[in-house]
C-alpha cells in the first residue's frame, strides 16, 4: 500500500499572464506523492512552492501539463468538478488559517459539510468531535476574532478534516505561529498522518518542519530539482 | 442546504449591521410607499362603492349632458321632461332638483355654501343621510331649511342650531327656518349644503321650470338597463335632441372606477421608482460586499464551494435584505394608510382604509424579488472569481 502513487506531476507548466510579460511559475515540474507520505516542498520564494501546492489542490489551474489525482488528471476539469475535488480529496491549511469570521468556531468547521449536503444533525457531531480532537472542545461557540493564532490554526485543520480527505495540504502552516505553538501544530498535522494515515504535503521554509518529513522535494525556477528521503522508509 | 444558506447569508447581513440596515431602509420606504398608496387608493374606492351602494342600484340618473356637479349651469331640462318620465309606469318615485352655490346670511355673517332644492327627494334624503337633530322637510315645506353638518357647525362664527333662521339669497332673499341638522356624510361637499323644496328655490333664485338632475327610482323587476335605452329613445323622440343624459349609478361606479385605476397606477408607478432606487441600494451594498469578501469566497471555494453554491448564497443574503426592508415596509405602509385614512374621516372626508393581508403579501414577497434581481449581478461576479485570485485579495 505504502507504495501507491496518490498524486502525480507530469511536466506541469503554470505561466501567469502579468501585463505585457509572462510569468513562469512552474517549468515543467515532475513529482510523484505516495499514499499516506508527510512530503515537505521546500525552496527559495518565488520558485513556484505555493503555485504547486495550489495545482495539486485544484484551486488553480496549471496551464500545461498533467496532474493525477489518483489516476484522474485534474489539470483541466471543469470548475464544478474541481470544486468537488477540493470538498472531498482535499483539506486546506492555510499561513493566514483563513476562517469566517462571522462565523463560530463550530459553524467554521461545519462548512465544507454544507456544500456536501451532510445533514445538520451529522455537522454538529463531526464538527464537535473534530474541534475535541483539536483540543477545541470548549470553544465551539467562540468567533475566530475570540482566539489565538494557534487555536484559529487548530479550527482550520479540524474544518480541513471535516470531509475525511485522503491529502491535507498545509501552505506555511506554522508562519504565522511562534515557535512552541508552531511546533505543537506540527505535531497535530504529524499525527494525522501517522495515526490517521492522512497523505500530508506542507510547503515551507522552515527547517524545523521539514526535517521531519519523509521526503523533501526542492523547488528551484519551477521545477523539482532534488527529492531527499529523510529516513528509510519503503519507497522506490 | 437552503436552510443554511440563508442562516450564512442572515449572519453576513448581521455582521455588517450599520450598512445592511441603511441598504435595507432604502427597500422599507419604497414598499411602504407602494403598499400605502395601493391600500389608500383601495380605501378610496370602497368608499365611493360604499356610498353609490347607499344611494340604491335601482335608479336612473339624469341630468343634461355636459353637467359636472352641483353648482355648474345645465341646459336642457325642465318640467316638461320630468313630465315625460312621470307618465311612465315603470317608476316608482322621480325626484328631482336643482343646486348651486347660495349667499347665506346668518347673524350678520355672510357665506357660500351650497342650496339644494328638491321636490320628491325625502325618502331619497332619508335613505342616503342621518339626521342629528330635528327632522327632514317635506312637500310645501317652503320656508323651511335642513343643513349639513358642516353648515351648522364650522362655517359660521356661530353654531347654527335648530330653529336659527338664516336668509338665503342675498338682500332680497328670503329667511328660512332651520327644521333639522344631518350628521356628518363624510364628504365636505355634502356636509356643507343647505336643502329647500324646489319651490323655495326657484323663488329664492328666480328660476321657473329648469331642473339640473332627475333621479328616478325604478318599480321592482324592472330591467334597468331595457328601460334606459326606452327613456333615452322618449327624451330623444320628444325633445328632438340627445342633450340629455341617462344614466346608472353602476354605471357612474364603472368610471369612477376606470379614473381610479389610471390615477392608482400613476400613484403606484411613482411608488415603484422609489423601490427601483431602493434595488440599487442593493446592489451597490451587495457589490461592496463581493469586493470585502472575495476573500471569504475564496475560501468557501477552497473547502469545496461550487460556483452555483456562491451564487445562492449571494442571492439568497439580497433577497433576505429585500424581505425584511420588504417586512417593516409592509407594517410602515399599512400604518400609514390607516393613519391617513383615520385622519382624513376625522377631517370631514371618509375614507375606509383596510389592512389588507393580500396587499402584505404582495409587498413582501414583491421586496424579495427585487432583492434577488438587484444582487444577481453582484452574486455572478462572486460566483466567477477564481479561488487562488481570491484568496490572494487582501
Amino acid at each position: 500500500m505504502i507504495n501507491e502513487k496518490i498524486i502525480e506531476l507530469k511536466e506541469v507548466w503554470k505561466i501567469y499572464k502579468m501585463d505585457e510579460v509572462d510569468f513562469p511559475a512552474l517549468q515543467g515540474a515532475n513529482l510523484d506523492v505516495y499514499k499516506g507520505e508527510f512530503l515537505a516542498i521546500v525552496g527559495p520564494s518565488g520558485s513556484g512552492k505555493s503555485t504547486m501546492l495550489n495545482s495539486v489542490g485544484a484551486l488553480d489551474v496549471p496551464s500545461k501539463g498533467e496532474i493525477l489525482l489518483d489516476n484522474k488528471n485534474i489539470a483541466h476539469m471543469h470548475e464544478s468538478d474541481l470544486a468537488q475535488i477540493r470538498g472531498k480529496k482535499i483539506g486546506f491549511v492555510f499561513q493566514s488559517f483563513h476562517l469566517i469570521p462571522s462565523l463560530s468556531t463550530l459553524e467554521n468547521v461545519m462548512l465544507p459539510m454544507i456544500f456536501q449536503g451532510i445533514s445538520r444533525e451529522e455537522r454538529i457531531k463531526k464538527a464537535t468531535e473534530l474541534l475535541k480532537a483539536v483540543g477545541l472542545g470548549d470553544k465551539l461557540n467562540n468567533l475566530p476574532s475570540q482566539l489565538s493564532g494557534g487555536q484559529m490554526q487548530r479550527v482550520a485543520i479540524a474544518r480541513a478534516l471535516s470531509n475525511d480527505p485522503e491529502v491535507i495540504l498545509a501552505d506555511e502552516p506554522t508562519g504565522n505561529l511562534d515557535s512552541k505553538t508552531g511546533i505543537e501544530i506540527l505535531n497535530l498535522l504529524k499525527n494525522l498522518n501517522k495515526k490517521n494515515g492522512k497523505t500530508l504535503i506542507i510547503v515551507t521554509h522552515d527547517e524545523k518542519i521539514s526535517r521531519e518529513a519523509d521526503r523533501i522535494a526542492y523547488l528551484e525556477d519551477g521545477k523539482v530539482v532534488n527529492v531527499k528521503k529523510k529516513k528509510l522508509i519503503f519507497l522506490p | 442546504m437552503i436552510n443554511d444558506y440563508f442562516l450564512l447569508a442572515f449572519k453576513s447581513i448581521r455582521h455588517r449591521r450599520l450598512r445592511s440596515w441603511l441598504t435595507i431602509l432604502g427597500i422599507v420606504i419604497g414598499v411602504a410607499a407602494i403598499v400605502a398608496l395601493i391600500s389608500l387608493s383601495l380605501g378610496l374606492q370602497s368608499t365611493i362603492e360604499e356610498q353609490f351602494e347607499a344611494f340604491g342600484a335601482d335608479r336612473l340618473l339624469i341630468a343634461a349632458r355636459g353637467f359636472q356637479g352641483p353648482g355648474t349651469q345645465s341646459e336642457g331640462i325642465t318640467d316638461d321632461d320630468v313630465s315625460i318620465l312621470e307618465r311612465m309606469p315603470e317608476f316608482k318615485t322621480i325626484s328631482y332638483g336643482s343646486a348651486r352655490p347660495g349667499e347665506i346670511e346668518f347673524k350678520n355673517e355672510v357665506k357660500f355654501p351650497s342650496v339644494f332644492g328638491g321636490r320628491n327627494g325625502k325618502e331619497l334624503l332619508e335613505d342616503t343621510t342621518n339626521i342629528a337633530e330635528g327632522r327632514y322637510i317635506d312637500r310645501g315645506d317652503d320656508n323651511d331649511a335642513l343643513i349639513g353638518s358642516r353648515v351648522a357647525e364650522g362655517l359660521f362664527e356661530n353654531e347654527i342650531i335648530v330653529r336659527n333662521k338664516i336668509k338665503i339669497g342675498g338682500d332680497d332673499g328670503k329667511e328660512f327656518r332651520v327644521v333639522g341638522i344631518l350628521e356628518p356624510v363624510g364628504n365636505q361637499q355634502d356636509d356643507n349644503t343647505i336643502y329647500i323644496t324646489l319651490d323655495a328655490y326657484r323663488e329664492v333664485f328666480g328660476e321657473t321650470n329648469q331642473v339640473d338632475f332627475i333621479s328616478a327610482q325604478v318599480k321592482p323587476g324592472v330591467d334597468i338597463i331595457a328601460l334606459q335605452e326606452k327613456v333615452k329613445r322618449e327624451f330623444e323622440r320628444q325633445r328632438g335632441d340627445k342633450n340629455i343624459d341617462v344614466v346608472t349609478p353602476k354605471q357612474i361606479l364603472e368610471q369612477i372606477g376606470t379614473i381610479l385605476g389610471v390615477v392608482q397606477a400613476v400613484l403606484v408607478g411613482i411608488a415603484a421608482i422609489s423601490l427601483i432606487v431602493g434595488g440599487i441600494g442593493i446592489t451597490n451594498s451587495m457589490y461592496t460586499t463581493v469586493l470585502e469578501r472575495t476573500k471569504e469566497i475564496g475560501i468557501m471555494k477552497s473547502i469545496g464551494a461550487r460556483n452555483f453554491d456562491i451564487l445562492l448564497i449571494f442571492l439568497i443574503e439580497s433577497g433576505l435584505m429585500g424581505l425584511v426592508g420588504g417586512f417593516f415596509g409592509v407594517l410602515l405602509g399599512t400604518g400609514i394608510s390607516l393613519a391617513i385614512g383615520e385622519f382624513s374621516t376625522q377631517a370631514g372626508f371618509k375614507l375606509l382604509v383596510d389592512v389588507n393581508p393580500g396587499l402584505m403579501l404582495f409587498g413582501l414577497f414583491f421586496a424579495f424579488i427585487v432583492g434577488m434581481i438587484s444582487g444577481s449581478l453582484p452574486a455572478r461576479q462572486a460566483s466567477k472569481l477564481k479561488p487562488v485570485d481570491a484568496l490572494r485579495h487582501e
